[in-house]
């Protein structure tokens, strides 16, 4: 057996995974945290986003944008990153073999890698960008929206199978 | 209190059966598709509410002042809230009698009701009157605003759960 599929299966037999699992409350309450915190983060990123590539907020300067939303889209995202490792701890069987939460996975980690890319090669010179918008900025900028999208479509989609 | 003690059970029972209730009814794709695009605008509507009702509390984006983020998010509120009501509708005609029993859905429409109420006054005033730094006003409108909205998803959320 696949090591972490032994690992999956002993975390859905811990005493904290069943209790997550089978009682009323926790459940529910973490998911909506999970989707607050996702209104603040992928809230915020997609409007930092649409002013990459010019769509929404244009008359604001850029670094302004990037600058002032993206502590709070950080803030977001690790409220749901933390609500997220939970809702995980209450099923990780059913997670595990779902082909949704498996793609939300994937997608995830291209965000983190965009992001990564995003601040090692991209931000120089932003108060620049008003002017000329660097193309890398707005590809990162595209694959962000296209990647959140994802995550959100397949966050959902795991719920229905 | 739900729904089904103020309108006559008829009403629900013709939302079910015309179109789109029906339709959506009996597809469960078409079901979860437009549930994805409701959320989607939710995305997008509480992005724009965040920003401008953190910049009323005096947070985010302070280089710029609430009534330009309020113009420059307008029209992608007005969008965001037109998207949530029409992908919404045929989410609830799909549903209308099971609804019709459900309190959470009750208070989800009583808070929609007061905050898009609100947005189009209190928040409105705020805006106008804002002077940089946050008034009173400003606070209070904000965090009415914050407080309709986060209603309006958490009664939304608890459709499911209850």
């Amino acid at each position: 057996m696949f090591p972490l599929l032994r690992f999956v299966q002993w975390l859905n037999d811990t005493p904290v995974s069943v209790y997550l699992r089978e009682s009323d409350w926790p459940f529910p309450i973490i998911e909506t945290v999970h989707i607050l915190g996702l209104g603040f983060s992928v809230g915020t990123v997609m409007w930092l986003d649409l002013r990459l590539l010019k769509i929404a907020m244009r008359e604001a300067p850029v670094a302004d944008v990037v600058e002032q939303l993206e502590p709070w889209a950080i803030r977001g995202f690790v409220v749901m990153f933390i609500s997220g490792i939970l809702l995980v701890l209450a099923e990780p069987l059913k997670c595990y073999n779902t082909v949704a939460f498996r793609i939300k996975v994937g997608l995830l980690i291209l965000a983190g890698l965009n992001v990564l890319y995003f601040h090692k090669r991209v931000i120089h010179n932003m108060d620049q960008w008003d002017r000329d918008m660097p193309w890398r900025a707005k590809m990162v900028a595209a694959l962000s929206l296209v990647l959140w999208l994802g995550i959100v479509i397949a966050g959902r989609w795991t719920a229905y199978f | 209190m739900t729904f089904g003690k103020i309108l006559p059970s008829w009403f629900f029972t013709l939302c079910e059966s015309t179109w789109p209730g029906s339709w959506f009814k009996h597809s469960q794709w078409l079901f979860a598709i437009d549930e994805t695009f409701h959320i989607m605008a939710l995305g997008m509507l509480i992005g724009t509410l965040v920003i401008v009702d953190l910049r009323l509390l005096g947070f985010g984006m302070r280089r710029q002042s609430a009534a330009q983020l309020a113009t420059y998010l307008r029209p992608w509120t007005l969008l965001g809230i037109a998207s949530m009501i029409l992908t919404g509708v045929p989410l609830f005609m799909s549903e209308a009698v099971h609804l019709s029993g459900s309190s959470p859905f009750l208070f989800k429409m009583i808070f929609l009701f007061c905050a898009v109420a609100l947005h189009f006054t209190l928040h409105t005033k705020a805006i106008a009157s804002s002077r940089g730094q946050s008034s009173g006003l400003d606070k209070l409108a904000a965090s009415l605003s914050l407080m309709c909205w986060l209603g309006v998803a958490l009664a939304g959320r608890a459709i499911a759960f209850l």
